[in-house]
């Protein structure tokens, strides 16, 4: 076994060429998945919302958006963020930027999804009864239906942010030197280390999960207790 | 619905004709004062990280750095990988790929090409007490090989009584060599002394056998600039005659390198 080779090269997995270059490796990573978790749950739910509503101006863009991408690769949203950027833009976005929203576009299709089996298994009488104490739609929405739902969403949120975490992987297909594309890299340089090399970045994959799904039951907890009191 | 598809197609094909409207890439590129060039990061030694700098380099990197002095400009390279080199590539987002790209008639359709400026042959290597000499002694064996390779497609076509095994990169088909699961490894040879130098015991194996198929590597240009297809073609042909390009050659595949491959070949050259 060669694990020399997975240490010498830590830094680079861990940051990739940064300070001396762009930033890289496992860092790339957690940034790519932060970006995509943050804009994905505030654009699903947005979408979410909208599929529920009854205008139909808002409901039928939000149902074309949520069957198109849910019907498409996330390795296709990808390249057509990478590959369409110059043509509508009129400038290309970096291999970064480019993956990072399509995992965005992507996810928030299924938060959005996920929104909505969270607002109609809530009780008809909640909104109801917000609309009879003198609530608009939309202040119902806000103060008294979305608070209880995303609670409710909480294990599949994780799930869903646990899943695009690992596919910042897919990074790799258009050459962002994300953890993947780095122990590649390295992989190919050595040539006789495979096994070791990605055994060393599937365990920083399963730790970086981990600490999600560890911080997610943490906050669970905690709402668990608010929520017990009220009750 | 046909009738969306039609508007689509034809909102794509009217904004991807108003891009190439640039007149001349060689003159823009002569007002910036930069090549841009697409590299390989992940193909030792042609195009790799470096372990100690952190910074890409590699055979084609020195080879474009000599091909932008001479044509008075300043390199930029940008990392490109098989599938995004071409489209890259048209999109204007790069100058010239120098990508371990073979040139290929097919290849030919899209892109324009230099003439060739390395050339490799697809070999064999097996294990040095195994008995094999070339791939005729390899019927009725098993072949190693990488998913998707054209190494994989001649591989069968030089021996149709063997059985290819693909694998999903060479470092794993070596290892199957090692562990007795194939009789040999087959591909482009400075990939396989690449694999066989970096192993720990070199000495036990061996890259044997005629040229199975011949592998010549061109730069890949925008299609219809002819003055930046000159300027490309002058300045690597200048150099092979001034001795630079054997320089950086023996830089790299010299033969005190882990690459070692014996300069046999001529470029074309031009009176």
């Amino acid at each position: 076994m060669h694990w020399d080779v997975v240490w010498n090269n830590m830094s680079y997995l861990l940051l990739g060429a940064y300070p001396k270059g762009p930033l890289g490796g496992l860092a790339l990573s957690i940034v790519m998945a932060l970006v995509g978790i943050f804009g994905a749950f505030w654009l699903g739910l947005l979408v979410g919302v909208f599929r529920l509503s009854k205008k139909a101006w808002l409901r039928v863009p939000a149902l074309i958006y949520i069957e198109i991408i849910r019907g498409t690769p996330l390795l296709m949203v990808i390249f057509w963020f990478y590959f369409l950027a110059p043509v509508v833009l009129g400038k290309s976005l970096p291999g970064e930027q480019a993956a990072m929203i399509a995992l965005i576009v992507f996810t928030s299709a299924y938060i959005a999804e996920i929104v909505r089996a969270g607002v109609l298994s809530l009780p008809k009488g909640q909104m109801e009864a917000a609309r009879g104490s003198g609530l608009s739609h939309t202040q119902a929405m806000i103060y008294v239906i979305l608070p209880q739902a995303l609670f409710n969403m909480i294990p599949s949120f994780v799930n869903q942010f646990v899943s695009l975490t690992k596919d910042t992987s897919l990074g790799f297909i258009i050459g962002v030197t994300e953890l993947t594309k780095a122990a590649t890299q390295i992989n190919n340089r050595t040539m006789n280390a495979p096994s070791e090399i990605f055994i060393a970045i599937a365990a920083m994959y399963f730790l970086i999960c981990y600490v999600l799904t560890a911080f997610s039951r943490r906050l669970e907890g905690k709402i668990n207790r608010y929520q017990a009191r009220g009750r | 619905m046909k009738r969306f598809a039609v508007a689509v197609t034809a909102i794509l094909v009217l904004a991807l004709s108003a891009l190439p409207a640039l007149a001349n890439k060689f003159e823009d590129i002569k007002k910036k004062g930069v090549l841009v060039a697409g590299v390989k990061d992940s193909q030792p030694p042609f195009g790799y990280v470096d372990e100690a700098s952190k910074q890409i380099v590699g055979f084609e990197i020195d080879l474009m750095a000599a091909i932008a002095e001479k044509m008075g400009v300043k390199l930029e390279i940008k990392p490109v990988t098989s599938s995004t080199r071409i489209p890259m590539l048209s999109q204007g987002e790069i100058d010239v790929v120098a990508a371990t790209m073979t040139h290929s008639r097919e290849r030919d359709k899209t892109i324009d090409y230099s003439i060739t400026y390395f050339s490799t042959d697809q070999k064999l290597l097996v294990k040095k007490d195994g008995g094999i000499k070339s791939i005729k002694d390899l019927a009725g064996k098993k072949i190693g090989s990488a998913k998707g390779s054209t190494s994989e497609k001649n591989a069968k076509a030089a021996q149709p009584q063997a059985t290819i095994i693909s694998f999903e990169t060479y470092p794993e088909a070596f290892l199957a060599l090692k562990q007795g699961k194939v009789e040999a490894v087959t591909t482009d040879e400075a990939i396989l002394h690449g694999l066989r130098n970096k192993d720990d015991k070199p000495d036990d194996f061996a890259v044997v056998g005629e040229a199975i198929s011949a592998e010549p590597y061109g730069l890949g240009i925008v299609e219809n600039e002819s003055k930046l297809r000159d300027a490309i073609n002058f300045a690597l042909m200048d150099l092979w005659t001034e001795g630079k390009y054997q320089q950086i050659y023996n830089k790299w595949f010299g033969k005190d390198t882990k690459y070692y491959i014996p300069l046999t070949w001529t470029m074309e050259l031009w009176p």
